[in-house]
């Protein structure tokens, strides 16, 4: 196995899992991405289909992992890369298949006829807000400044031609002339990945928590701990990623070298940093549904079937399904929110009606797609 | 301040932010000197249009209940505890009073009837310890 298969292995094992769970991560009141009143969060449908998702995704988890370690195992390590994208399609068909199905019954009962539809806030989000954790970006930023030192100090020592690939013996299969890009991309990449996710945190902190109609305190102040767990969470994971890129940079410069398996050592820190975010998610579900206090969890093998979010006076959360698209993608021109919490899974989305948060989604695409050119025509 | 709205109700967005804001005040949830959200954060928590904000702050700032300023944003201007009302408003106010008391009656309530729903009503406000005016001057 060389250490390109172990990280395609990893990454599918992360994608399995953290999409076999989502279900149990999201609260009672949304299922599949479909807004559902808390007098039918136990209805046979959910339940049903929400057993059908933990037993399909299940099987893409087991099937996806053995198609990366046969072919990891086989001479065609090379295409254990594949698998990732195949296990995301078909996550998503299952996913489509009871999202699908909810909504088949849901309209088909009228669910939320003669409910009274309700958006509840806690002003105090704003009057008294959650601090940034500006303490939190101090490692990342450290670990940023330390390999720039470090890769200024080995610059003009380098050789004139640079390892930009390496076989899976650990020894270099490819070889560039020494340039400032290719010295230093790794930095460039620490860059880019402390910046999005320092930038993307400030417009989460001043985003819309998600509030329960009827629950408005407890889910507010659920939301509160969720946010400030998660973010620090999101900022260890950057740390040991700019780690991951920091161990990486120092095999480019050639400061150390490893062969077989442990060339693998650079994918650690950033693997390190999922499974403790996941860890995370699970614990605090989105929105901090799974945290203590009245309206929690839906089991992760249950139907979630405790009513969640259904207040005294009957008033439930609106029926905005009409705004998202496929269940997992936001549009609604009416609402200035650049950001809002994700409907599957922990996280967040932008409002793609809003023209910001299109720009905000268009920007990061570009320069993703950028890295990969970049990348395809370095390679070249 | 927990506030709750209905978007697809009948009464307008404004008046129902509107409303709820005076009722908080009356709670005592929004005293005096406590901020608002500032019409941008709260349009963004609502999911509405800032301009909808805009119009309850502007409706609460001529009825001199809440004071907006450049720097500190929306704060609350005054509550049970700042003393009687400005001269002609309660004049205004039983007028509006008198026809939802007039619905009521018209619907067959006895007067008793009314009066213990208005005492109902009264009871989860917060008045000032001492507060013979305040009393006499809300019902």
């Amino acid at each position: 196995m060389t250490a390109a298969s172990l990280t395609a292995i990893l990454a599918v094992l992360f994608a399995g899992v953290s999409l076999w769970v989502a279900p149990a991560l999201t609260r009672p009141t949304l299922q599949f991405g479909v807004r559902v009143p808390p007098q039918h969060t136990g209805d046979p449908v959910i339940r049903r289909e929400r057993r059908g998702y933990y037993w399909r995704a299940a099987a893409v988890l087991l099937t996806s992992a053995a198609a990366a370690l046969a072919l990891a195992g086989s001479g065609l390590a090379g295409w254990a890369a594949i698998v990732l994208p195949g296990e995301l399609a078909a996550d998503f068909g299952c996913f489509w298949l009871a999202r699908r199905r909810i909504t088949a019954v849901k309209d088909a009962q009228d669910w939320f006829a003669g409910l009274k539809q309700r958006v509840a806030i806690d002003t105090s989000w704003r009057t008294e807000p959650l601090r940034y954790p500006v303490k939190w970006l101090i490692p990342p930023v450290a670990v940023l400044v330390a390999t720039a030192v470090i890769g200024a100090a080995r610059y003009p020592d380098l050789p004139s031609r640079v390892a930009t690939g390496f076989a899976a013996s650990g020894a270099a299969d490819r070889w560039a002339a020494k340039s400032l890009w290719n010295s230093f991309a790794k930095v460039a990449g620490q860059l880019w990945v402390t910046g999005l996710w320092a930038g993307l945190l400030l417009i989460i902190y001043r985003s819309r928590p998600d509030t329960d109609a009827g629950e408005e305190g407890g889910s507010s102040r659920r939301y509160r701990s969720f946010l400030g767990t998660y973010a620090r969470a999101v900022l260890v994971l950057v740390t040991l990623v700019n780690v991951s890129l920091l161990l990486a940079a120092l095999r480019t410069w050639q400061v150390y070298r490893l062969s077989g398996i442990a060339a693998a050592l650079p994918v650690l820190p950033a693997a390190i940093g999922l499974v403790i975010l996941l860890g995370v998610a699970v614990r605090t579900g989105q929105a901090g549904s799974r945290l203590a206090g009245p309206a929690g969890a839906g089991g992760l093998a249950g139907g979630g079937g405790a009513a969640g979010g259904g207040g005294a006076a009957g008033a439930v959360n609106r029926d905005d399904d009409r705004f998202w698209k496929g269940g997992l993608i936001y549009i609604n021109r009416d609402d200035p929110a650049i950001m809002v919490g994700n409907r599957f899974g922990v996280g967040w989305t932008p409002n793609l009606g809003n023209p910001k948060g299109l720009l905000l989604y268009g920007g990061i695409a570009a320069v993703i797609i950028g890295l990969i050119v970049v990348r395809v025509l370095l390679a070249g | 301040m927990l506030l709750t709205i209905e978007p697809d109700g009948p009464v307008p967005i404004y008046q129902q932010i509107r409303d709820r804001i005076v009722e908080a005040i009356a709670t005592g949830q929004q005293p005096a000197g406590s901020a608002l959200p500032s019409t941008r954060q709260l349009a963004v928590d609502l999911g509405i249009n800032f301009h909808t904000v805009n119009k309850s702050y502007d409706i609460l700032r001529q009825e001199g209940l809440v004071r907006i300023n450049r720097k500190s944003g929306a704060v609350i201007r005054r509550d049970a505890a700042s003393g009687p009302p400005e001269a002609g408003w309660t004049q205004d106010w039983t007028g509006r009073l008198a026809t939802l008391l007039a619905e009521a009656a018209a619907q067959g309530m006895t007067p008793e009837q009314i009066a213990a729903h208005c005492r109902a009503a009264v009871t989860g406000f917060a008045f000032p310890d001492p507060a013979p005016d305040a009393q006499e001057g809300q019902v």
